[in-house]
């Protein structure tokens, strides 16, 4: 049934990428990735996913910040929903909190490594449009 | 101990003190202050002395003009006491400055009040020595000799302006002609300046060295930061390194176990499970080191007000299941009418979590925790007691050592990380606070961790 959905990740964690590619496909759904944020930019304007898994830290620090806020800036793909794939609310100090800087933030959820398959699963359904 | 040189050097103070002197502005300023006590006691000295005096002995002593001394002297320590209460103490080199003007003037008085009270018949010429004992507490060692030095001078002068009729003689006795012989005169300055020189050469020699120890522990100490940064930066490092493939190796074995499914064979499911409870607690050990070494992250943070009742409630609530498992109970005693206080809630989230969780860890089946908080008005003391396997006296101190873990607690759980007291005691110390533990084997344990409400900013938020 959930055929025609396709989710984009972007993560620079080619094993992780392979695991929620695993894990999403067993769900039904087409996933595509791109190992980088200035990849993952290109791939969501040509693909059109219907959702995207970004990880908040690849190369730079708020590398993820910054691709989350130029997806929101593009017309083609500022509707598409984002979960936020994330060890740095408990790492780093970098001091974000999901609850108090959500208006701030581009994103519609946050994830928090390591991702448990079920709850991927469930925030995919509930962030996907309901209408491709 | 090494714990309590860290709390100490928080705010650096010792290290920003010049190493080349004893003293800071601000000690020796305090050293200033007791002198001022010291020399209102001189002055009410004087006063009584020359009174008694004028009464006791036979010989007419220049009563006005001793007072006149008292006077003067109580008129300069009531300055320097206004100077110290209005200006702070800022450079080391402007007090040592004063210090050394009041003394060179504390000098000149004792010996114009000699002069007027007998000149060397005064037995109190020995108070010449208390100067130069004064004088090796705070200076260096030339500068010791300056003050005998000094000492010295002014006393001879006196004696010989008095021998040679330059300055008025005071008889303290009734003209004694002992005290006129030069050879008397003479054995009294010898004696005099001897005892003046090699008090002064002892005072500087004891100095010397107490001031080489306080440089090599002022190093140890640098040593013991500079080590304790080394330890939490390669904490920071090997958490940030391993959290990353360890949490991927997790998703993977979930993933694993969740697109199995029913299709997985038993055994091969089984060690699936098994790696993902290493994995799991390997996660939580990574958590439990970077929150230990991300303390300092989180005071930097702003104060806000917390409500604490909820804070525990949550945590509390958070406990429930795996207490209730084990029939452990969880009773709160909060305070009613509850203010909020301004608080890290991060930091202060983890100290409570800590406690609380492990008061259910390490609890006996169908045991109690209480959660007990008291807001004083400048403390907050949280109280965690158990009833469960409790610590025995030898490992009290160590249990707030990284990774030590009771045998007891390691018999008990698999499940520690041995790193909760001590996040619970390094982010309590950071926030300038003290944790006491009372415990005895198989009788359970009660951590007490007393905290400084911090003062808010504003008047908004409390009420007290």
């Amino acid at each position: 049934m959930n055929t025609e959905r396709t989710i984009l990740i972007i993560d620079d964690d080619i094993d992780l990428v392979e695991i929620i590619r695993m894990t999403l496909e067993n769900e039904g759904y087409r996933v595509i990735d791109a190992q980088s944020g200035e990849r993952g930019l290109q791939t969501a304007r040509e693909k059109k996913p219907d959702l995207i898994l970004l990880d908040v830290m690849m190369g730079a620090v708020d590398e993820g910040f910054q691709v989350a806020y130029e997806l929101r800036g593009d017309a083609v793909t500022k509707d598409i929903p984002i979960l936020m794939l994330t060890a740095v609310t408990e790492q780093t100090g970098f001091g974000f909190d999901p609850d108090k800087d959500q208006d701030f933030l581009p994103v519609d959820e946050f994830l928090e490594k390591p991702v448990s398959p079920r709850k991927l699963v469930d925030l995919v359904r509930k962030h996907l449009p309901t209408t491709a | 101990m090494n714990r309590k040189l860290q709390t100490v050097t928080r705010d650096d103070s010792l290290l920003d003190e010049p190493t080349s002197h004893f003293v800071s502005a601000a000690s020796l300023r305090r050293r200033l202050e007791w002198f001022d006590k010291l020399r209102w006691g001189a002055v009410a000295g004087v006063v009584a002395a020359t009174l008694v005096a004028s009464r006791l002995l036979p010989a007419a002593l220049p009563t006005g003009e001793l007072l006149g001394v008292a006077a003067v002297l109580a008129g300069l320590n009531l300055a320097y006491t206004v100077r110290n209460r209005r200006i702070p103490p800022t450079r080391l080199k402007v007090e040592l400055l004063h210090v050394k003007l009041q003394m060179a003037a504390d000098l000149f008085l004792l010996t114009v009040m000699l002069n007027l009270s007998g000149g060397i018949e005064n037995p109190l010429l020995y108070m010449y020595l208390i100067h130069v004992v004064i004088a090796s507490l705070l200076f260096k060692g030339r500068d010791i000799f300056l003050i005998a030095w000094l000492a010295i001078f002014l006393f001879t002068a006196d004696v010989a302006g008095e021998y040679f009729g330059l300055l008025p003689h005071h008889h303290l006795l009734s003209a004694s002609p002992m005290t006129h012989e030069p050879p008397f005169i003479l054995l009294t300055l010898a004696s005099f300046w001897l005892v003046l020189l090699f008090a002064a050469y002892i005072g500087a020699s004891i100095m010397k060295h107490n001031r080489a120890i306080k440089d090599e522990l002022v190093e140890r100490q640098r040593q013991l930061i500079a080590a304790d940064k080394a330890k939490l930066d390669f904490f920071r490092f090997v958490t940030h390194e391993i959290k990353s493939p360890v949490a991927t190796a997790q998703s993977a074995v979930d993933a694993a176990l969740e697109v199995g499914g029913d299709d997985l064979p038993e055994q091969l499911r089984d060690i699936l499970q098994r790696a993902h409870g290493r994995l799991s607690h390997a996660i939580t050990m990574i958590m439990d080191l970077a929150d230990f070494t991300r303390g300092g992250d989180m005071k930097r943070e702003a104060l806000e007000p917390v409500d604490l009742n909820v804070l525990i409630a949550r945590i509390v609530d958070g406990l429930g299941d795996q207490a209730a498992r084990r029939g452990i109970s969880i009773a709160m005693d909060l305070p009613a009418d509850q203010p909020r206080v301004m608080g890290h809630p991060g930091m202060l989230e983890k100290i409570i979590r800590n406690l609380v969780s492990n008061a259910v860890r390490y609890n006996r089946d169908g045991g109690r925790v209480d959660v007990q908080l008291e807001l004083r008005p400048r403390q907050m003391v949280l109280k965690v007691s158990d009833e469960g396997i409790g610590i025995a006296p030898e490992d009290q101190e160590k249990v707030f050592d990284e990774f030590y873990r009771t045998e007891a607690a390691r018999h008990m759980s698999n499940l520690g990380t041995g790193l909760g007291l001590p996040i619970v005691k390094r982010f309590t110390e950071q926030l300038g606070g003290t944790i006491e533990l009372e415990s005895e084997p198989g009788r359970g344990a009660t951590f007490t961790v007393t905290l400084p409400r911090p003062r808010p900013a504003a008047s908004a938020g409390e009420a007290t």
